[in-house]
């Protein structure tokens, strides 16, 4: 405003200043203008200063200006280079601490490396401790061994020191004795010198002195001689009085070597005790750990035998029998055992029955095959007769058969050789039709013979009468004989085909064959098979055709069309234009009440003056159509009763005195809306 | 009862015969189990427990059949009475119960009762009907849904009844064939049979 106030005075002097300038117009007025020039001078100057001071003034202002603005932006940088300085420290402090953490953690690491080192270090000394004491308890070992060799080879010698000092003691004890010995020999033989020397003085000069001088000289360097060897053999024996005397001292080591062995050999034994401790706890620990393995597995085998009990306890339950003892177990089984028998019994006199049902139609057929049995045994004996005659056939024809090969024989013999063989085939022939014919003749007359002792009895009766025809009669009796025979055969043969085609014809007659020229098979034209043949027709049929009709749903279906001609398509249609025309029905509806509602609520708020919103279940929100904040609203609950009550909400706060004069007072809800309304009009309209 | 204790007449054998043909023929339809076996029911005669059928088509059925029957018997004019099992699906013959009547025609002239006791001809009529119970235990199962007939082969000269029309034999192709018990009224003589269709073998 300042600016403005300033702006104002400038263009007000600049305005006085433009006016003043057009009115130099009118030059005329001269005084006026010295006057006026003064007073023009003046007034420039005046306005010249008030532009300055204008001009001062604005540059202060801008010089202030930028001043704030400098101050502005010194705080601003201040500010930002405090905060910088501040994050700055911050990061500083940070790094510090990393810093301070790395060095800790190097520290830490460093601590652990030495650990380390000095762990390996330490496994290392214990390991050449282990190596040192190895090496000690080898050492020791050897030397241990090397003092039993010591030990061994000191007792050697000490056992060969022992017989040397006995040797020695005893070569003393001969040197002394011997030296005893020589003692008194000396002392003899010096008594004998001195008796010699007296016999010497005394037979002094006069006998052969010199010759036993000589002999006593002799004897004397002898005697001489014998001293050196002793004084030799004393020199010795000293030696070995020296020796022996050193005899002690070996003793005392002798002493101290058997300590140390019998010390080494007390550690030995105990080495071999610990040993044998310790084989007996290994020994114990195995037996332990089978003891162990055993126990598990009998702990294994009890829970076994557990389940196993449990499930024969639960025998009873699972059987459903009253089972609780195995005395019930056995119970049952006996009684099951018993049924059994009694169903094995009824079985079995089923069976039996049967069996002689069976055995009553095999009781049958067994007569029956007796019965054939004896036929066959009929017609076997018969057999056996023919048999019989039949052989005795074949042995006249054998006979015969010899008779003719003799005969041939002695043709054979008779004749060359050349003339054998037409001659022989012709006797041949000759001799077969022979031969045939008398077979022929034989059987003719073995039949002739059986018919004969029949005739005989008649030709007894008709002997007279039939004498001269007996011959005829004969002829004839052959003649049928053999046409009977023929018609036999004959006979035979056609029964063997009628069996044959009795047997074909059975045979189709038990498939079922007839014969169309005498039976004729009927049967009902209503008969079940007819019937079922009849209605699977049907069924296949109809079938068929919903297949097709199916089918043709389904091809229309796909495609899309309702190109129905079926009733079913056309309810179809029915149903779905019915259901258009109530969606249509529904939505018009929805349209019509929407409309409506609004216009019900427009035309309320506009005449009340409230907008009444629900916001949730019986809580209604009114809005005032004069409301200075979009948010001044007032909160009504319907209580369960039916009543409305009045809610706290930010606006009804402001309310509080007309809240307590209509509400709580009048008790009327329209009196406090309607002052509300009316209150928030006042206001709206004053400002 | 037709029978009395004099003899058999031809009527009274008649009635017997064809008696016995409708006991069997409802045997076998529950044995061969052409028929659900709910449909039968228990009945007793010749001393045996027999299934008889409660289907009334059927029943109609099959006493239009036996009272035709009786007729040709005392005619002397049947031959063979064929029951016939046939698979619905391919329309082959699987079973053929054949029944061989041999009629005594002389007894058509003479009228005197023949002797033979009722009772050893519902001995062997028990035994007939026991063999067709027991032929359940060899003959093949019938799986496919089946339907049976009832062929009566008579003589040529037959005047041919309405209702009844001829048909031919529907024979089985290489049968398996088991002769059963035969019996007798001493004027008919009866002979069973059974021939079935040969199992593949698996």
């Amino acid at each position: 405003r300042m600016d403005l106030e300033d702006d104002t005075t400038i263009l007000t002097t600049l305005k006085s200043f433009n006016s003043f300038i057009s009115r130099p117009e009118h030059p005329q007025r001269l005084s006026e203008h010295s006057a006026g020039s003064g007073i023009l001078q003046s007034q420039y100057k005046r306005s010249m200063e008030l532009l300055e001071a204008a001009e001062r003034v604005h540059s202060k202002n801008r010089y202030l200006q930028l001043d704030q603005e400098k101050k502005q932006m010194e705080l601003s940088h201040k500010r930002a280079r405090f905060e910088l300085e501040r994050a700055a420290s911050d990061s500083a402090r940070d790094l510090e601490h990393e810093v301070d953490r790395n060095q800790e953690l190097l520290g830490q690491i460093k601590k652990l490396e030495e650990r380390a080192e000095e762990v390996n270090k330490k496994l290392t000394e214990q390991k050449e401790a282990n190596d040192a004491l190895q090496k000690n308890l080898e050492g020791l070992n050897k030397t241990l061994e090397e003092r039993d060799d010591k030990l061994g080879t000191a007792n050697q010698t000490i056992r060969s020191l022992k017989d040397e000092i006995r040797e020695l003691r005893q070569k003393i004890q001969n040197q002394d004795s011997k030296m005893s010995a020589q003692t008194l020999e000396n002392q003899e033989l010096q008594e004998k010198i001195d008796l010699q020397q007296r016999y010497t003085h005394k037979q002094g000069l006069t006998l052969s002195a010199q010759s036993s001088c000589s002999d006593h000289i002799i004897k004397i360097k002898e005697l001489e001689r014998r001293l050196v060897f002793q004084e030799q053999d004393f020199a010795i024996v000293k030696t070995v009085k020296s020796e022996v005397a050193r005899v002690p001292d070996l003793e005392k080591e002798l002493k101290r070597l058997r300590d140390d062995n019998a010390y080494l050999r007390e550690s030995r034994e105990n080495c071999s005790l610990l040993k044998e401790e310790v084989e007996g706890l290994r020994k114990k620990l195995e037996r332990m750990e089978k003891t162990k393995e055993e126990l598990i597995n009998m702990e294994l085998e009890k829970e076994r035998l557990t389940e196993k009990l449990h499930a024969w306890e639960n025998l009873g339950q699972s059987t459903g029998l009253n089972i609780r003892k195995p005395e019930d177990l056995s119970r049952e089984v006996i009684q099951i055992q018993q049924r059994e028998i009694a169903l094995k019994e009824q079985n079995y006199t089923l069976n039996s029955r049967s069996v002689e049902r069976s055995q009553s139609e095999l009781r049958a057929e067994l007569t029956q095959q007796h019965s054939k049995t004896l036929e066959e045994q009929k017609k076997r004996e018969a057999q056996d007769a023919l048999v019989r005659r039949l052989q005795k056939r074949v042995l006249l024809l054998t006979k015969e058969r010899d008779g003719m090969r003799a005969i041939l024989e002695s043709y054979d013999s008779e004749l060359a050789p050349t003339e054998y063989s037409p001659q022989l085939s012709k006797r041949l022939r000759e001799a077969e039709d022979i031969l045939l014919k008398t077979q022929s003749h034989n059987a003719e007359m073995e039949v002739c013979l059986q018919a004969e002792l029949e005739l005989e009895s008649l030709k007894k009766q008709q002997a007279s009468a039939t004498d001269s025809n007996s011959l005829l009669t004969k002829e004839e009796v052959t003649i049928l004989r053999q046409k009977i025979e023929d018609l036999e055969r004959e006979r035979q043969r056609l029964e063997e085909q009628n069996n044959i085609l009795e047997m074909r014809l059975e045979r189709h007659n038990l498939q079922g064959d007839y014969d169309p020229v005498k039976t004729r098979v009927l049967h009902l034209k209503m008969n079940p098979t007819a019937i079922a043949k009849q209605e699977r027709q049907q069924e296949v049929e109809a079938l068929r055709q919903e297949v097709t009709r199916l089918r043709d749903l389904v091809r229309s279906l796909q495609s899309g069309g309702a190109v129905g001609h079926s009733q079913d398509d056309t309810a179809i249609e029915n149903l779905r234009k019915q259901m258009e025309s109530s969606e249509l029905r529904n939505q018009r509806l929805k349209e019509v009440f929407q409309r409506k509602i609004q216009e019900f609520r427009t035309v309320c708020y506009v005449l009340t003056g409230y907008q009444i919103d629900i916001t949730t279940e019986n809580q209604y929100r009114l809005t005032s159509v004069y409301a200075e904040h979009m948010d001044d609203s007032l909160l009504f609950k319907k209580g369960s009763n039916g009543s409305m009550q009045l809610m706290e909400t930010e606006f009804s706060k402001t309310l509080g005195e007309m809240v307590a004069l209509h509400l709580h007072h009048q008790k009327s809800i329209p009196a406090f809306l309607s002052a509300v309304t009316l209150d928030l009009f006042s206001r709206q309209t004053t400002v | 009862m037709t029978s009395t204790l004099k003899g058999i007449t031809l009527k009274g054998s008649a009635e017997l015969v064809a008696e016995f043909f409708s006991f069997g023929i409802n045997s076998i339809l529950y044995q061969r189990g052409i028929y659900p076996p709910e449909t039968f029911t228990r009945v007793t005669h010749y001393d045996l427990s027999l299934l008889l059928t409660t289907d009334p088509k059927l029943k109609s059925y099959l006493t239009n059949v036996v009272s035709q029957l009786k007729e040709w018997l005392f005619e002397c004019t049947v031959q063979k009475l064929v029951l016939v099992i046939t698979c619905l699906e391919t329309n082959e013959v699987l079973e053929r119960w054949q029944f061989d009547i041999e009629c005594d025609k002389s007894a058509k002239e003479s009228s005197a009762p023949r002797e033979k006791s009722i009772k050893t001809i519902q001995h062997e009529i028990r035994s007939v009907i026991r063999q067709i119970t027991a032929t359940v235990t060899f003959l093949p199962l019938l799986e496919t849904p089946c339907a049976f007939d009832l062929l009566v082969y008579t003589d040529k000269d037959l005047v041919v009844p309405d209702k009844w029309e001829e048909s031919g034999p529907q024979t089985i192709d290489q049968p398996e064939e088991v002769r059963l018990h035969s019996f007798t009224t001493s004027i008919h003589k009866v002979n069973s049979m059974v021939a079935y269709k040969k199992t593949e073998s698996a």
